[in-house]
Parts: structure tokens; sequence; C-alpha cells
């Protein structure tokens, strides 16, 4: 087992050509980068707060979306809450196609097709979010324990009801969880699918970083730095009431 | 509202096994040939060992074990033209039973299980009202929204069981004695003519056995709801069925007064000798 890991790494490394000397050889290049990103230029600051809002208002707006859809389409994709064995198919099937294209490549998609913006953010971050959100949580209803499902069930309940009223509260608290996770990940997903132009803090660094205002830059890093470890700290919080 | 009314008296539905047979996909003969015929108002207990076919006799009885020939009969079985026409409510076949009919039949038909069966993450009060959600509509039970009269049936069901001080506890901080009278408290919420419980004291110490029995005795004295119990422990089966079924190998090996039935006909169902776990051996504690 870690021999096959060492070969696949050796391999990798040999393919791809990584040359450390690059580094070295290059380093008096960034000498003067690296001054100006430890100089961060505070004045700067009045100009990042709209695209900060913007990313985080996309944040928001993608997960809330995302999560919300996602929960008739875990229930669907469990084959715990789905008897429907054609259907059951169907819909992972749709999940894992949406699931395996990247957020990068989706915002690149919707650049094109309705511009640069906010909107192209959210709909790139809405996609990304139902990916997540529907294989972690059909995955914790095929692990939720199926007693209350088959009470109800045998009571005469449809397979709707017996899944809302015995599944859902069986799962509910693992969804609230995912969905501060998802809120997470969206922050950082949201500054970098706005390098290709999808709106937020991205479309500034894009702008910032060709004019080599490395001073600038390392205000917006600094921001998202801050950022993250705030929603990180909140969801830490938030999740350990949960789990409680 | 249910299609039909409700009638206030005695409201037991009979049932009646015709050389019925089960076997599952695998292969295994569930059930051989059973035919018999459960009168309206009993209380039944069906004993034997593990794999004899005890839950599958109990599980074709609402439809969640389907019967591979064969007919069971649910509701009116009585020989002849009915005495009094059409007071008796709906009589089902299983064989043919499918969809919503099926669902018709399963909510007056109870069920308890041995491993309580409760969403555990819930209120015991919307545990309750699980058996009202054949007669709520899909709106209704996807926002939560129950009826009144609904709430108030479920509370009464909890009354009855004595556990209504915890309808808004959640299931998981019940004791396993106190989840199986929810489980119960579920089924008298569906106002069903039948009660099935499988196993139900197999997962429970021997003074809350005691407790859950006679729980399910007093509803079927005061209510008059049939009930089929599937039981282990043989002392039990004596104690609180009228009538005893014996299987053994998916056969009815006997079938009379759970009084009359001693040590031989108990061996002879078992096919071996008695030992110390095939009876609870307490005494029902004495209660509070």
């Amino acid at each position: 087992m870690l021999a096959v890991l060492v070969a696949i790494t050796a391999w990798a490394w040999v393919a791809v050509d990584v040359d450390l000397g690059a580094l070295a050889r290059n380093f008096s290049n960034a000498q003067n980068t690296l001054v100006q990103l430890f100089q961060p230029d505070y004045s700067f600051f009045g100009e990042t707060l709209q695209p900060l809002l913007e990313t985080v208002q996309m944040a928001v707006i993608g997960t809330a979306v995302g999560c919300a859809v996602s929960l008739p389409l875990s229930f669907l994709a469990s084959r715990a809450t789905n008897p429907n064995g054609p259907l059951l198919g169907f819909v992972r099937t749709v999940m894992n196609v949406v699931r395996s294209i990247p957020d990068l490549l989706y915002a690149s998609i919707f650049v094109t097709v309705v511009g640069t913006g906010a909107l192209s953010g959210v709909l790139s971050l809405f996609l990304f979010n139902l990916g997540i959100m529907v294989k972690l949580v059909s995955e914790a209803l095929d692990g939720v324990d199926r007693g209350g499902q088959e009470a109800a069930l045998a009571s005469g309940a449809t397979w709707l009801q017996a899944d809302r009223a015995a599944m859902l509260p069986e799962v509910a608290p693992q969804y609230v969880s995912q969905t501060i996770y998802v809120l997470e990940l969206n922050i950082r997903a949201s500054t970098v699918i706005g390098l290709v132009g999808a709106g937020g803090l991205g479309m500034l660094i894009d702008r910032v970083r060709t004019f080599y205002q490395y001073h600038y830059l390392s205000l917006v890093i600094l921001e998202i730095l801050v950022l993250v470890l705030l929603l990180e700290l909140l969801s830490s919080a938030a999740r350990k009431r949960l789990v409680r | 509202m249910s299609g039909h009314h409700d009638d206030d008296g005695a409201r037991g539905a009979g049932i009646r096994f015709e050389h019925v047979n089960v076997t599952y996909p695998n292969g295994y003969q569930g059930l051989r040939d059973v035919s018999l015929t459960i009168e309206p108002g009993e209380m039944v207990a069906v004993v034997g060992l593990s794999g004899a076919g005890k839950s599958t006799l109990v599980r074709t009885i609402n439809g969640l074990v389907p019967i591979t020939s064969g007919e069971i009969t649910v509701g009116d079985v009585s020989d002849g033209a009915a005495a009094d026409g059409a007071a008796a409510g709906e009589t089902y076949r299983l064989s043919t039973l499918r969809g919503a009919a099926q669902r018709r039949l399963r909510s007056e038909v109870g069920m308890v299980f041995q491993s309580f069966n409760l969403a555990r993450r819930t209120t015991v009060l919307n545990n309750v009202l699980v058996g009202r959600l054949h007669h709520t509509p899909t709106w209704r039970s996807l926002l939560g929204a129950w009826r009144a009269d609904d709430v108030e049936l479920a509370m009464q069901a909890l009354e009855r069981v004595e556990i209504v001080q915890k309808a808004y506890s959640n299931a998981s901080e019940l004791s396993g004695g106190q989840q199986q009278r929810v489980a119960i408290a579920r089924t008298l919420a569906q106002q069903p003519r039948v009660i099935l419980a499988d196993e139900p004291v197999a997962s429970l110490d021997p003074p809350t056995s005691h407790v859950v029995m006679r729980d399910l005795q007093r509803i079927n004295a005061d209510l008059g709801i049939t009930v089929v119990v599937n039981l282990h422990f043989l002392d039990l089966a004596r104690r609180y069925g009228q009538r005893m079924i014996g299987l053994r190998a998916g056969e009815v090996v006997y079938d009379g007064p759970a009084a009359d039935a001693d040590e031989s006909t108990l061996e002879e169902i078992y096919g071996r000798s008695l030992t110390a776990e095939d009876v609870l051996d307490a005494p029902p504690a004495v209660l509070e």
C-alpha cells in the first residue's frame, strides 16, 4: 500500500517536472513583490468594501438557494428514502455530473453565457453547493436508523410522509452542520471564481494583480484571511452547539 | 378524514389465514400452509424458536412481508352473511392488496416492534402523531401542521399508556420501556382494529416487560382491539395470551387456549426440552 503511494508520487513528480531549483533561481525576482506584499496599503480599504460585501452576498445567496434545493434532492438520491430505483439512478447520475465539474469551470462557463459579475458567481456557487450538499446529506440519510420510517410505513403513511416525519428529524442536525460548512467553503470559493470574472473580491484581485499593485493585493488577501477566520470561529461554535 | 365512520363500540377485526405460504427471495420458506382464524377482539400469543416464522406470520398481516400463495383476510371473517350488514368496516384480501388500499389496511393495523422504531431526534408527541399520517393531507404532514383533533388524539393515546408528561421530551431521552409505550401510543393514535406486536419485550428487562404486556392486555380488554403478539418467553405467552399459536419451521404445531399449554406441548413446539432462557421467570413488579 505504502509502496504504491510512493511509486505514484514519484511518477507524478517526474511527470510534471517539478524543479526546486527554479524556486531558488527566481527568488531574487520575487524579493520586490514580497516586500510590497508585507506592506499592505490601508488607504485602499474604502475601495475594497464594495467587492468584499459582494463576495459575502454571493456566498450567502449561493448557500441559501443551493442548500434549500439540495434537501429534496438528497432524499431522492438516497436508497434509504427513495424506493423508486430508476428515479434514484437518474438523480444520482445527474448529481455525479454536477459534482464532477469544478467551480472554476462553472464560473468560466457562466461568465461567457451571462457575462461578468455577481450573477455568474451566484450561479456557479449554487451548482457547486448542490453537488456537495446532495452527496453529504444523502450519505447521511443512508446511515440513519430506519426504524421510525418502517413504523410510519406500517401505519399506512406514504413514503413522502414517512421520510418527512421519521427521516428528516434524524438527519436535520447533520444538514444544518453541512450548510454552515458549505457557507465557509463558499467564502473561499467566491474569491477564487472572481478571478475569472464572476464578481466579488476575486475580480478586484485580478485587477490589482494585473497592474502589479502588490501592496493593494496584500490588503485584499489580509481581508480574506480575517473573513475566513471569523467564519471558521462562527461555524465551529455553531456546530459544537448542534452536536450537543 | 377517513373514508368511513369509526364505530364506537368493540372494533376489533378478524384475521383469517388460508393455506398461506411465504417463500423469501433467497429460497427460505417462512410459512408452510398456515390456516387459522383469529376472531375479532382475541388476544393471541405466537410462540416458537427464532426462525420458526413468528415474525413472518405477524408481518404478513399488514403486508410488510408479501405472501407467496394462499390468502389472508382482515376484517369480517364470519362465515356466511354478515349479521348486521355494513357495521363492521372494510374487509381486505392481502394476496392482491397494493398501493392505496394497502395503506388503508395498514392505517387500521397498528404495529409494535422489538426495537421500538421511534424517530429518536424528535419529540414523543411527533412520534405518536406518526399514527395519524394516513389521515393527514400531504401538505400538512410536510409542514408539520397537525390538526388540533389529531394532537388531542395523540395526547389521549399517551395518557392511556401513562406517559403524557413526556410528550415534549425527545424520544432519545426516554428509557427502553418508556419508548415501547410511546410506540404503543403511536398505534393507539391510529384508532386501529388490530395491533400486531413483534417481540415487543425482547429488548426490555423483566419488570418492564410485564408493564408493556399489561398495557397491551388492557388495550385488548378495554377497546376490543384484536392483538397478535410474538413472544419468545413462554411464561409471558401463558400469562397474557388467551390463545396460543405455536410455530415450528413455519408450520402451526399448536393452536389452543394459552392456559392449557403445559410443559410437554411447549417442548413439542420448541422441538427440544425447555431451558432457563425460554422463560422470563420474574413475577410482575408491584406498580407504583
